[in-house]
């Protein structure tokens, strides 16, 4: 801290106060070494994040209050005006209402389903050493590779998901086409792919939860129902919170598999909106509406992860 | 594990300067590689293409052939993905050494491209040899020309064909239909297959994909912006609701709503039910000719895009790419990668790639080479796409869309589709898509500084 340190102005009064000094000097001498440090380790990573980070930032939200040629030069300045426009944009409240959807679902159904595969897979049986594998495999599946695959399955004619339909008694489904399906198929196609990593996780909570407390509960006569509630769950609420989190961002950055999938169709109604974003800027070419897209969006992640550290914060046992 | 910290500690410094700097000696090691000359003093034209596939394999097979032809240049050719990314990179790298002599660009980009400047047109080298256009098909040359002069030289070609499973129509008992069929003469082939075969097999499908809706407006000589699409100034207005645009996806949702139309979502899910004799009919690019007469051989029906009943054909624009030369290389680079366009589009090297690919050969004399005549003669049917790009003289409406940012516009049209087909009323939702890109084009003309 430069304003703590002595003033070299001010003459020091008689032999003690010297001696002071000199400490003060040498503290000083060794804070300036730590700057020095300090600069050294930071910055190379500073030097990055400006060029990677924050510069791109900064430009971004500079091209969304303009309109952009051609080039994606910034030509005439439009102030809020993209905003507005976006925000009252049918399609792009569509997008965020899909997102919302997706974001949301992919989350409730990926903490579900890997809790309840997790939960099997604690049981002690002969080989659930086989299952506890497979139910890993999904984290070794590219995005692309588990997007063709899937692809297969919801195909109207050919795909399997549809024969089995049909099996039941029921017309067909235009799975990727009809709005509705398309977006129950890449919510599907997401958590099926999240569930590896999510059962991974789960797993390995369940197993870290001491089994003095279960067996306390049995000789007091709980039921495992209630063991569950009381004793599993608030054990692995740390790994939920995380998992929660982890999901809702990834959800919020689904780009591949949309890409791969539907394309942000039909009727845009898979339209996410960091897919959107690609699409204006890379597509389209329009940066400016990109740029104001990607804007909010951020907005929209930093409000969320906010809210989600403060109220689930509070609820989760470390 | 100490040992190992205090060692990372103590030389940290080294550490990061040494990853520093490979990044930049990578990045400097890339940058150099489009350097102008090759080791044998041959003049290096760099070539940027989006081919995959089988067309990817014939181009480099071309490419070898001309590099071998000659001693004064090396093509070296350079995969950049899909045809919107080449756009944005070309923006992005004119005038640095990473842009490219020669590139392959799409359709709907021309006007995108003649704005930016960044290309010396085509018709600079035509006049200088004398070379004789006229044998190149003119729809094909209509998409890359700005008021008379050739911007950029058409390559990969291909227009809209309407395809049916001859064998299904036979198993049926259904007339196939002509050559040059109207909305009507398809509807009736349609129905007929999808009632007589129990709803088992689909009659028609028609992908929500913008330049088959822009096909339907070219053969009936309708506008789809103002200033004769953009050919003769910069249009202000589109126009998407049309009576032409009307009819023909009123025609398509009647399709839906009978029962013969299925929306297979994609091109690709489109073919395989098509291969797999689930689906009688469908329109897309000529380019899948090469994939279904392997298919279905003498099973596979072709004829013209269709029309609204009562209206003349007026031809339809092409698709596919052209090749433009860059402005910001040397003189000698630029005459290579003409030297070059020249050699790609000599009859012979086009009747090629149209048995290898599909495209159609734009060179009018392909059709006496020894390999196309082969071909057509075993499988007649090969011959209706050429012959459809052969009979369309160009005007405005038939000559693709010189507007900037058409992409846009096939998005929301597009969108529009999808709605249609779910049942959405035809004229909002084509009025819809029609406003959206008003306001695109009012800001896009603003932000160019198109508009006093």
């Amino acid at each position: 801290m430069i304003e703590s340190l002595p003033s070299t102005k001010q003459q020091p009064k008689g032999p003690e106060a010297n001696d002071k000094l000199t400490a003060k000097v040498k503290s000083f001498e060794l804070k300036k070494n730590d700057k020095y440090y300090a600069w050294l380790f930071l910055g190379p990573s500073i030097l990055l994040l400006t060029v990677f980070v924050f510069f791109p930032m900064l430009r971004t939200l500079y091209l969304s209050l303009f309109l952009t040629d051609t080039f994606g030069k910034p030509t005439v300045f439009v102030g809020l005006k993209n905003y507005t426009i976006l925000l009252k944009s049918a399609s792009y409240i569509a997008s965020l209402k899909a997102t919302g959807t997706y974001v949301v679902s992919v989350s409730v159904f990926t903490i579900i389903f890997g809790l309840l595969l997790a939960a099997m897979a604690n049981q002690k049986l002969r080989g659930i050493g086989f299952f506890r594998n497979i139910f890993t495999a999904t984290m070794g599946v590219s995005v692309s590779v588990s997007a063709v695959f899937w692809l297969f399955m919801f195909n109207p004619t050919l795909g399997i998901l549809n024969k089995v339909v049909i099996a039941f008694g029921f017309h067909p489904i235009n799975w990727l086409t009809t709005p509705g399906w398309a977006m129950v198929a890449v919510i599907a196609t997401t958590v099926w792919m999240h569930l590896g990593f999510t059962f991974l996780l789960f797993f390995g909570a369940l197993q870290a939860v001491p089994k003095s407390l279960y067996d306390a509960a049995d000789v007091s006569g709980a039921t495992s129902r209630y063991q569950f509630w009381h004793i599993t769950l608030p054990m692995i609420s740390p790994t939920m919170f995380f998992v929660a989190v982890i999901t809702l961002i990834s959800g919020f950055k689904s780009f591949g598999l949309i890409d791969l999938m539907t394309g942000g169709g039909p009727t845009n109604a898979t339209n996410l909106l960091v897919y959107r974003v690609y699409k204006d800027a890379f597509m389209n070419g329009n940066y400016a509406q990109a740029s104001t897209e990607a804007i909010i969006l951020t907005v929209i992640i930093a409000i969320i992860t906010f809210v989600q550290f403060k109220l689930l914060a509070k609820r989760v046992n470390y | 594990m100490k040992k190992i910290s205090q060692f990372i500690k103590r030389y940290w410094q080294l550490f990061s300067a040494a990853a520093v700097i490979l990044v930049i000696g990578l990045g400097v090691f890339g940058y150099s590689r489009s350097q102008v000359h090759d080791a044998s003093g041959r003049t290096r034209v760099v070539f940027w293409h989006e081919m995959k596939g089988p067309g990817q394999k014939k181009l480099v097979t071309f490419i070898n052939e001309f590099n071998k032809s000659q001693s004064k240049y090396e093509i070296v050719p350079q995969f950049q993905g899909g045809y919107n990314d080449v756009i944005q990179k070309i923006m992005n790298t004119h005038g640095t050494d990473a842009s490219p002599a020669i590139f392959q660009s799409m359709d709907i980009s021309t006007s995108q491209m003649y704005h930016s400047g960044f290309t010396v047109p085509m018709q600079k080298f035509v006049d200088k040899e004398n070379y004789d256009v006229s044998k190149i098909a003119s729809v094909a040359r209509g998409v890359a020309t700005r008021k008379g002069t050739l911007l950029a030289m058409p390559f990969n070609t291909s227009q809209t064909t309407l395809y049916y499973n001859a064998g299904l129509l036979k198993k049926y008992n259904i007339t196939p239909p002509p050559v040059d069929p109207t909305y009507s003469d398809i509807t009736r082939v349609s129905k007929q297959l999808y009632d007589r075969s129990n709803h088992k097999v689909k009659g028609i499908s028609v992908e929500s994909y913008s330049w088959l809706f822009e096909q339907f407006l070219s053969n009936a000589n309708e506008e789809f912006a103002n200033q004769h699409d953009g050919h003769t100034g910069i249009s202000t207005k589109v126009n998407f609701t049309g009576p032409t645009a009307i009819k023909s996806m009123t025609w398509v949702q009647d399709r839906v709503k009978y029962g013969d139309f299925m929306n297979f979502g994609s091109h690709k899910n489109e073919m395989a039910a098509f291969l797999s004799n689930k689906l009688g009919i469908y329109m897309q690019t000529s380019a899948d000719m090469s994939v279904l007469a392997k298919g279905l051989g003498k099973n596979l029906g072709v004829t013209y895009y269709p029309r609204p009943d009562g209206v003349k054909a007026n031809g339809i624009s092409v698709g596919g790419a052209s090749l433009w030369i860059s402005n910001d290389k040397s003189e000698a680079v630029q005459q290579g990668a003409w030297e070059f366009t020249k050699f790609l589009i000599n009859p012979k090297n086009q009747a090629r790639w149209e048995k290898a690919t599909g495209y159609l050969a734009i060179n009018q004399d392909s059709a006496n080479e020894p390999i196309l005549k082969q071909s057509y003669e075993k499988l007649p049917m090969l011959k209706v796409p050429s012959d459809q790009l052969k009979s369309a003289k160009a005007n405005y409406t038939n000559s693709g869309i010189f507007v900037d940012g058409v992409v846009a516009a096939r998005s929301l049209i597009q969108n529009a589709m999808q709605q249609i087909y779910a049942g959405k009323d035809v004229y909002k939702s084509l009025k819809a898509a029609e406003d959206s890109y008003n306001k695109v084009l009012e800001s896009n003309n603003l932000a160019n500084g198109w508009t006093k």
